[in-house]
């Protein structure tokens, strides 16, 4: 028995769709770079060493040249509201009523293939603008194109935001953690309960940026009578 | 019959039901304090005999709101909390975090920084395989598959010790690469692991791979089906024992991955024998690509980026000059500011896709602060791989998910 190595670990597979990837277009991708300048030194006399190096792994930073920005604006047209770079990566901002619709189309068509949900969370913009409070982030991943995209669609409080469930399996539990951390309410979710803090927890939505680090109650260990020692905490401006 | 709520409490749970003429549903209470859900997971299981009917996973018992605290520290004081995230692998969280931070400042750390990295990475790849095999085993019924495994383990971990001082939580990855040199004799206790380590991974392998009860318990159960692993946003060895090529090491290489030469395994039935097997097969390559990162790394070279924005002065010249004393003193004691801006930075982990995602509003802490961590979402298909499976089974489905439970909590 002991000669006998494990079966067939490490065996590729065999006729598979996702063997067969389309070249990485990085070429295309590296000319449109931005030149990421150096940080400046301030002292002046050290070298700085390399920075950052441009991977291409969202594809081409070019609003005319990335085929899902091409491909959206044309089906979607005005529900892509703005297209922004920084780094390597890609941030559509869309109209938050079609966000399921253009995941499906993201999903479904052909040369996309953004079939996987890598992320889903929201950003509570309480202190940088006054309406809509949350963005609600989603990171698409294609595994043939090997690219993220990133999508974003603004949320008010008393908004509800149409569940990408139909879309993808695995939001069903980022949309629950989205709706326990920040309050936001999913339409058309099927179980949108608490994930991770109880289920009658009643002291609201942590991630918020207007809960208090340290919560809204002062819980007292049993025994214990002396001061609680505190943390110091970094105020934010404008918090 | 139904049972009274407790005090307080809003769930009720209906323990037993009459579906039908000589049918009855039974609804099982597993955990959180049950030792083979891997730390405190429950889950609410509706049975029909001994088959599954529903599996309701409930999580949430060790949640200490690790992306509040990361909002409200600097970017160099959320490190540490990072190792308490996943706290087998905490190198790995350690460097997906740090990396994210690099891109989002736009630094990246020396060459032979890097190399010393993908060492770490993968030996912290090594020893969470080993405690997922090792526990794996033993809740199957193989008790002595997790004395083995954490005796290797010890190995790693006095390596990590060796290198930084700490065994479980490393803190070990710093913001521009290692600010102190590599200690002596380390290079040594990982050649030396190099070299034991295979002969050992042979015994798991004979205690296991032909074993009939190994493979009666493991082959054909917890099927997930290619296209359900994608929507289900599986990575890791839950994705690839589906048979999907999605390796982040491959498909995005970060560091020198794209140097080095390795395979990925891919399994072809999708069950929990198949990601055993990859797991297997993954420590090997783990093995090779260390080999290679000690043949190509750069004798010498800095360990550390010499940048004045982002990055810790080095010791030496701190007490030295005074520009670089004053740099200290406000890195230490303000942090820096990054730029502007957001972005997800993700890495393979050993339980698939870690991410980061980081939200600047240009001051020094993060805006937002996202863990996106592998088995939270590779948990989420619990309740697909249990419908129809057998009550039995099920620590094995819990087990070859591969779950730590202070990362699907944070």
């Amino acid at each position: 028995m002991s000669q006998n190595p494990a079966p067939d670990a490490g065996t590729p597979p065999d006729a598979q769709e996702t063997t067969q990837l389309p070249a990485l277009d990085t070429q295309v991708a590296a000319e449109l770079a931005p030149v990421i300048e150096p940080a400046t030194d301030q002292t002046g006399v050290q070298e700085i060493n390399p920075v950052w190096v441009y991977s291409g792994y969202w594809g081409p930073l070019d609003e005319a040249q990335h085929p899902a920005i091409i491909g959206l604006r044309a089906q979607f047209g005005d529900a892509i509201e703005e297209v922004t770079f920084f780094r390597d990566e890609v941030t559509v901002r869309v109209r938050t009523e079609q966000l399921a619709e253009i995941c499906t189309f993201l999903r479904d068509t052909p040369d996309l293939k953004y079939q996987m949900v890598s992320d889903l969370t929201a950003v509570d913009m309480l202190n940088l603008r006054s309406e809509p409070r949350f963005d609600v982030v989603v990171t698409l991943y294609s595994i043939p194109r090997r690219w993220r995209l990133r999508l974003k669609a603004g949320v008010r409080e008393d908004q509800p935001c149409p569940t990408l469930t139909t879309v993808y399996a695995a939001a069903g539990w980022l949309e629950r953690e989205c709706y326990d951390m920040f309050g936001i309410v999913f339409a058309g979710h099927p179980d949108l309960r608490r994930m991770l803090l109880a289920e009658d927890w009643d002291e609201g939505h942590p991630l918020r940026k207007d809960y208090p680090m340290r919560g809204y109650k002062q819980y007292v260990q049993p025994g214990f009578t002396g001061a609680a020692p505190r943390i110091r905490e970094t105020p934010r401006e404008g918090a | 019959m139904i049972q009274e709520a407790p005090a307080g409490g809003t769930m009720q749970i209906e323990v037993e039901r009459q579906i039908g003429e000589n049918r009855r549903e039974l609804v099982l209470n597993m955990g959180p304090q049950h030792p083979s859900t891997h730390g405190v997971l429950r889950v609410v299981l509706t049975l029909e005999g001994e088959t599954i009917v529903a599996t309701d996973p409930i999580i949430g018992y060790l949640h200490r709101g690790v992306e509040k605290i990361g909002e409200n520290r600097r970017y160099s004081q959320f490190t540490p909390w990072t190792d308490r995230t996943d706290y087998v692998a905490a190198p790995l969280n350690n460097l997906g975090y740090i990396l994210a931070v690099e891109k989002l400042c736009g630094i990246a750390a020396p060459e032979r920084a890097q190399y010393w990295r993908v060492i770490m990475a993968e030996l912290s790849r090594i020893a969470s395989h080993l405690v997922w095999l090792g526990t794996h085993a033993l809740d199957i019924g193989a008790l002595s598959m997790s004395l083995y495994c954490f005796r290797e383990r010890e190995d790693i971990l006095d390596i990590f010790e060796r290198f930084c001082g700490a065994r479980l939580t490393t803190n070990m990855m710093e913001i521009g690469g290692f600010s102190r040199e590599i200690p002596e004799g380390l290079t040594d206790m990982v050649e030396a692991f190099l070299k034991k380590f295979p002969a050992h991974q042979q015994e798991y392998s004979d205690l296991l791979t032909q074993n009939p009860i190994w493979i009666a318990r493991t082959r054909g159960v917890g099927i997930i089906e290619p296209e359900a692993a994608i929507s289900y946003g599986l990575t890791g060895a839950c994705l690839r024992g589906s048979g999907i090529n999605y390796d982040i090491r491959k498909a995005q290489p970060y560091l020198v991955y794209d140097r080095l030469d390795f395979e990925v395994p891919i399994g072809t039935r999708g069950d929990v024998y198949d990601r055993y097997l990859v797991r297997m097969e993954e420590m090997r390559q783990a093995l090779r690509i260390i080999r290679q990162c000690l043949d190509q790394m750069p004798t010498d070279g800095p360990l550390m980026l010499n940048e004045s924005n982002y990055v810790i002065p080095p010791h030496a010249t701190v007490l030295r000059t005074a520009e670089d004393m004053q740099r200290h003193f406000v890195w230490v004691i303000k942090g820096f500011e990054a730029p502007k801006g957001e972005v997800y930075m993700a890495i393979e982990h050993s339980k698939g896709e870690l991410g980061y995602y980081i939200y600047s509003d240009g001051t020094n802490t993060p805006y937002r602060m996202r863990l996106r961590t592998p088995d939270f979402v590779n948990l989420q298909v619990l309740p697909y791989m249990a419908q129809g499976a057998m009550l039995a089974d099920v620590v094995a489905l819990i087990g070859t998910i591969d779950i730590v439970l202070g990362s699907v909590d944070r």
